[in-house]
C-alpha cells in the first residue's frame, strides 16, 4: 500500500513536470499546426546550460531559469522569424521536417561544444527528501513540481486574462477570423512560438536536476512529449496536463511493480490503446477541416 | 502514372538515362573487382535508396510522413539474427523473412494510427521507433539485449568480399523501383496521390482511404525489412542502438527529399547524393560528430531552399524552357450568350453502363431513392440543418433551393458521408446509409460535386478521371490506371463532358467552369446512380453552362438521378423537377416548379418582390428582372 501511495504521489509530481514541458508543443501546435520537433532539443539545450552555469557560479538550477526563460523566449522568436515564417503556408510536413534538421543541428551543436557525456546538476538538496508519514519525496522532485506548477499557472493566466493570450487564442480557432479584427498572424504565431520555447526554460532547469543528460537524450524526451500530446488530444492544454500526468503514473507504476526498463513502453502501450478506441486522442476535438 | 509519364517526357528519356546507369553499376564490379572500398560505399548507397525509394510510397505518394522508417531496417536485421542464432540458418535464405515481418508491424500500428486524418502517424512512427528499440534491448532471451547479435560470416571465399552484396541490393533497389513504378501506374497509386492532395475528397470518390494508407505503410516496409536482413549478414553483428537508429530515419527522409518527394528516380538520385556526401563528410569532416550536424543542417537547407526536390526543380525548368502550346479556351463562342450549338452525345457505351447500373436496381423509375427522415446537425449553437426531410425519386432531377445559410450544402455533407448527422436517418437504394463512411457510400452509387470545386489540381485531368473507384473490391484497386479499361473509360467520360483534348494538362491549369465538367467526369467514373450536385452553375460562363445543362439532361435520360443546389433561378425552373424549397435548416415547400414560383411561403422566404406576379400577369417581365437578381447573386 506504501508503495502505491508512494508511486502515485511520484507519478503526480514526475507528471507536472511533463505537463509543463509538453504544454510548449502543444501551445505552438494549437496556434500554428507545426510539430515543434525541435522542442525536446531546446529542453537539453537549456539543460545545458543551466548546468553550466550551476557548474560555474553554483547558482541554484532551478533559480537558473529566471535567466533561460527569457533567453529561450528570444530563441524561440528569432527562431521562428528566421526559420518557420519561411514556410508558411506549405504543408505541415515541412514544418515537421524543418524542426527536425534544427533539433539535429543544436544536437550536433551541443556535441561539439560540450562534448556527448551524460551530465546532472546535483544541487546541495539535492539527495534529501521530505518525509510524508510513510512516503518520502525526494526534494528535488517537488521543488520541481511547483516550479512547473507556477510557470503554467502564469501560462493559464496569459492565455485567458491578457489581451496577448486572447489574441493567441482567437488565431488558434480562427486565424483568417482573427486577422480581420487585428490580429496579425505572423506576429501572433511568433509570439505563441516564442512563448512555447520559453517553457522550456524552466522545463529544461528542471530536467538538468532530475535527469541526466546528454546531447542525444532530446529523442527521448520528444518521444515523450509527442505521446503526452497525441494523447491528450493534439493542441489541447487540457489534454496535454492530463497525458502527462497518465505518462509520470505509468512511469512510476511500472517501474514500481515491473521493471524501469519497461516504463517508457508501458506508456506507448496505453496510448496506442487509447488511439484505438479515440483515435483524436483524449480531449482531441474533432477538427472542422476533418470533413468533406 | 499518367503524371509520371509527362514527368518523364518533360525529362526526356528518363527511363533510358537509368537502364544505362544500371548497366554501369551492373559493370563495375566486373571492370573493377578488387577494391572493396567503392563498393563498399555503392552498396550502402543501394541500400539507403531502397529505403528512399520505398519510404516513397507511403510519404511521398500518400503524404504522410514517417520519421520512424529505419525501424524496419532494424526488425529486417533483427529478424533474421534471430533466427540465425536461435535455428542456425543462414541469414541470406531468410531475409524475405525480416520483410514479411516488417508487413506485419507495418499493418499493426497502420492500423491504429491511420484511421484518422492528420498529425498523429509522424509523432507515432518516431515514438515506435524508440519502443523497438526498447523491445530489443530489454528482451534479452530473444535478442540478447544490448550485447547485441553476432552473425556468421558469409559462406563464400574471402576473395570475392563484397562483391555478392553488392548485386544483393543492387537487384534489391531495383526490384523497389519497380514496384514503386508499377504501384504508381495503379488505380491505388492514383488514389494514394488523391490522398495526398485531399484526403476528404478522396474518401467521397470510393477511395477506401483507411485500406489505402495502411496498405501504402505495409508496402514501405516489405523491401526495407528484407534489405535489413541482408544487411545484419553483411554487418555481421547487430544491436539495439546501431538497428533502431534514428539518423537512419534522418537519411531516408534526406535522400528523398533531396532527390524528389513523390517522383520514380528522386529518391534514388537522392540516396546516391546523400551517401556519397555523407561518406566524405565522416572522411574528411571529423567523424560522426560532425554527421549530425551536416545532416541537421542538410536538411533544414532542403527544407527551405530546394522543398520540391532536385528532379521537380529541373522538370520545372525545363517547361518553362520548352513550353507547351495548349487552347485553354473555347475561343468561339465562350463570351456569347448565344444558345450553345455544342453537340453533346452521351456514347452508346456509357449510356449502356449506366443503364445496366440503374436497371438491376431494387427500385423502380418514380420511386423513392433517396430518402432522409429527420435529419439534424449542429455546430455549437447554431442548428445547421433542423429535422430536415427529403425524398428524391429514381429517375428526377431534383432542386434543392434556398437562401445562403439554410443549411442546402451542409444537408449534402450529411448525405455523402463528410459529416455525421446528430440525429435522423438518410436511406438511399433501400438500405440506410447515414453510419456508412464516405466511400461505402461512393461504392453504392452516390457521387457529389462541390461548390468550390475540389480537383487533385498536381494531378491530370485525366488522372482526376481515372481515380475514382466504383467497388471496393481489391482487383479493382490495383488495375491499372495508365492504359486499359480504366483509362479508356477516363477518356470517354472526359469526351462526354467535352474536353477531350485537356486530358494531360495539370487540373489546375483549367479555368473554374472547365474544372466544374471535370468533376461531373469524375462522379461519373462512380458509376453513380443518383449525383449530388452543388451549385453546378456557379463561375460558369454562358456557353459552358449549356454544354454543362446538356450533359445532366443527357446522363438523366441514361437513367441516373441528380439532386441539385442551385441560385441560378430561371435554370432550376427550366431544368429541374420537383422543386424543394429550403430555409433555416429544413424543407418549407416542394413541387413543381411552376407552382413553386409562385408559392407565397417561397416568395418571402428566398425568391423575393420580384418573383411575385404583377398584377396584370406580366409573367415575363418578372422572369427577366428575376434573372437580373440571379445575376447579382452569382455575382
Amino acid at each position: 500500500m506504501t508503495h502505491l501511495v508512494q508511486a502515485i504521489a511520484l507519478g503526480l509530481l514526475i507528471g507536472g513536470v511533463y505537463a509543463l514541458m509538453a504544454s510548449g508543443l502543444t501551445l505552438i501546435f494549437g496556434v500554428m499546426r507545426i510539430i515543434n520537433i525541435a522542442q525536446g532539443a531546446f529542453l537539453i539545450l537549456v539543460a545545458m546550460l543551466t548546468w553550466w552555469l550551476w557548474h560555474e557560479t553554483g547558482i541554484d538550477p532551478i533559480l537558473a531559469s529566471v535567466v533561460t526563460t527569457p533567453l529561450m523566449f528570444g530563441f524561440g522568436w528569432v527562431a521562428y522569424r528566421l526559420l518557420l515564417s519561411r514556410i508558411r503556408g506549405s504543408s505541415a510536413s515541412m514544418s515537421v521536417l524543418l524542426t527536425f534538421g534544427f533539433a539535429l543541428v543544436i544536437e550536433g551543436v551541443l556535441n561539439i561544444t560540450a562534448g556527448n557525456k551524460f551530465k546532472s546538476a546535483t544541487p546541495s538538496y539535492f539527495e534529501e527528501s521530505f518525509r510524508v508519514g510513510a512516503i518520502s519525496l525526494p526534494k528535488a522532485q517537488v521543488f520541481g513540481f511547483l516550479a512547473a506548477m507556477a510557470v503554467l499557472g502564469v501560462l493559464y493566466f496569459v492565455l485567458t486574462r491578457t489581451w496577448t493570450g486572447r489574441a493567441i487564442r482567437a488565431a488558434t480557432q480562427n486565424p483568417s477570423g482573427a486577422a480581420l479584427v487585428g490580429v496579425g498572424a505572423t506576429g501572433t504565431a511568433a509570439l505563441a512560438f516564442a512563448i512555447g520555447s520559453a517553457t522550456t526554460g524552466v522545463g529544461g532547469s528542471i530536467l538538468s536536476v532530475l535527469y541526466p543528460f546528454f546531447p542525444a537524450s532530446h529523442y527521448d524526451w520528444i518521444s515523450r512529449l509527442l505521446g503526452i500530446v497525441v494523447l491528450g488530444g493534439m493542441g489541447s492544454l487540457p489534454g496535454a496536463l492530463i497525458g502527462a500526468g497518465i505518462l509520470g503514473l505509468a512511469e512510476t507504476l511500472t517501474a514500481t511493480y515491473g521493471s524501469l526498463n519497461w516504463s517508457t513502453l508501458v506508456f506507448y502501450i496505453v496510448i496506442m490503446v487509447v488511439l484505438l478506441f479515440r483515435p483524436q486522442g483524449l480531449f482531441g476535438a474533432k477538427l472542422r477541416e476533418d470533413t468533406v | 502514372m499518367r503524371h509520371g509519364m509527362s514527368r518523364l517526357r518533360a525529362l526526356p528519356r528518363a527511363h533510358l538515362i537509368a537502364g544505362i546507369c544500371l548497366v554501369l553499376l551492373l559493370l563495375y564490379p566486373v571492370v573493377n573487382p578488387w577494391q572493396p572500398y567503392p563498393q563498399g560505399v555503392m552498396l550502402l548507397a543501394f541500400l539507403l535508396a531502397i529505403q528512399a525509394s520505398s519510404w516513397n510510397i507511403i510519404s511521398g505518394y500518400a503524404g504522410y510522413i514517417s520519421l520512424g522508417h529505419s525501424m524496419f531496417l532494424g526488425l529486417g536485421s533483427y529478424t533474421v539474427g534471430v533466427l540465425a542464432v536461435h535455428f542456425g540458418v543462414n541469414p541470406l535464405w531468410v531475409a524475405p523473412l525480416g520483410g514479411i515481418t516488417a508487413v506485419i508491424i507495418a499493418i499493426l500500428i497502420g492500423s491504429v494510427v491511420l484511421r484518422t486524418r492528420g498529425h498523429a502517424f509522424v509523432i507515432i512512427t518516431i515514438a515506435m521507433l524508440l519502443a523497438a528499440q526498447i523491445f530489443a534491448v530489454n528482451l534479452k532471451g530473444i535478442t540478447q539485449g544490448s550485447d547485441g547479435i553476432t552473425l556468421e560470416l558469409p559462406f563464400w571465399d574471402r576473395d570475392f568480399q563484397n562483391i555478392p552484396f553488392y548485386y544483393v541490393f543492387l537487384i534489391l533497389m531495383v526490384l523497389t523501383v519497380l514496384f514503386s513504378a508499377w504501384i504508381r501506374r495503379t488505380k491505388f497509386g492514383t488514389g494514394l496521390v488523391a490522398i495526398r492532395e485531399d484526403e476528404g475528397k478522396a474518401a467521397s470518390i470510393g477511395v477506401n482511404t483507411t485500406r489505402f494508407k495502411i496498405v501504402a505503410y505495409a508496402a514501405s516496409s516489405f523491401f526495407i525489412g528484407m534489405a535489413g536482413g541482408v544487411y545484419a549478414y553483411y554487418l555481421t553483428f547487430i544491436n539495439p542502438v546501431g538497428s533502431f537508429a534514428i539518423l537512419g530515419s534522418v537519411t531516408i527522409v534526406l535522400a528523398t527529399l533531396t532527390g524528389g518527394r513523390g517522383t520514380l528516380y528522386g529518391p534514388v538520385l537522392g540516396a546516391f547524393i546523400v551517401q556519397l556526401v555523407s561518406e566524405g563528410a565522416t572522411v574528411y569532416g571529423g567523424g560522426s560528430n560532425a554527421r549530425v550536424l551536416v545532416f541537421g543542417l542538410a536538411l533544414m537547407l532542403v527544407v527551405l531552399f530546394l522543398p520540391k526536390g532536385i528532379l521537380p526543380t529541373i522538370e520545372e525548368w525545363w517547361r518553362r524552357r520548352h513550353p507547351e502550346n495548349v487552347e485553354y479556351t473555347d475561343q468561339a463562342g465562350a463570351l456569347s450568350r448565344a444558345p450553345v450549338t455544342a453537340t453533346v452525345t452521351v456514347t452508346e457505351r456509357v449510356r449502356a453502363e449506366i443503364a445496366a447500373v440503374n436497371e438491376k436496381d431494387e427500385v423502380a423509375p418514380g420511386e423513392i431513392l433517396l430518402d432522409v427522415r429527420g435529419v439534424s446537425k449542429r455546430f455549437g449553437g447554431l442548428t445547421a440543418v433542423d429535422d430536415a426531410g427529403l425524398t428524391v425519386r429514381k429517375g428526377s432531377i431534383t432542386a434543392l433551393i434556398g437562401p445562403n445559410g439554410s443549411g442546402k450544402t451542409t444537408l449534402f455533407n450529411l448525405i455523402s458521408g463528410g459529416m455525421a448527422a446528430d440525429s435522423g436517418e438518410i436511406w438511399f437504394d433501400g438500405r440506410r446509409i447515414d453510419g456508412m463512411r464516405p466511400w461505402r457510400r461512393g461504392h453504392l452509387g452516390l457521387g457529389r460535386t462541390y461548390q468550390v470545386t475540389r480537383l487533385f489540381k498536381e494531378m491530370t485531368v485525366q488522372e482526376n478521371v481515372v481515380a475514382p473507384l466504383p467497388d471496393s473490391r481489391w482487383r479493382t484497386m490495383f488495375s491499372d490506371a495508365v492504359r486499359g479499361h480504366e483509362a479508356a473509360r477516363a477518356r470517354e467520360l472526359l469526351d462526354i463532358v467535352g474536353l477531350g483534348r485537356f486530358a494531360n494538362q495539370p487540373a489546375g491549369a483549367l479555368s473554374y467552369g472547365q474544372q466544374k465538367l471535370v468533376e461531373l467526369a469524375q462522379v461519373l467514373m462512380l458509376e453513380p446512380k443518383l449525383i449530388l450536385l452543388d451549385e453546378p452553375a456557379g463561375g460558369v460562363n454562358p456557353s459552358l453552362l449549356g454544354q454543362l445543362t446538356e450533359v445532366i439532361r443527357e446522363l438523366n435520360r441514361s437513367g441516373v438521378t441528380f439532386l441539385i443546389v442551385e441560385h441560378n433561378i430561371p435554370l432550376v425552373l427550366d431544368l429541374c423537377d420537383p422543386v424543394v424549397v429550403f430555409s433555416h435548416g429544413a424543407p418549407i415547400a416542394e413541387g413543381p416548379p411552376d407552382r413553386i414560383r409562385t408559392d407565397p411561403l417561397v416568395l418571402d422566404a428566398y425568391l423575393g418582390d420580384d418573383w411575385r406576379p404583377t398584377e396584370d400577369g406580366d409573367e415575363d417581365g418578372a422572369g427577366d428582372r428575376a434573372d437580373e437578381t440571379t445575376r447579382e447573386a452569382v455575382q
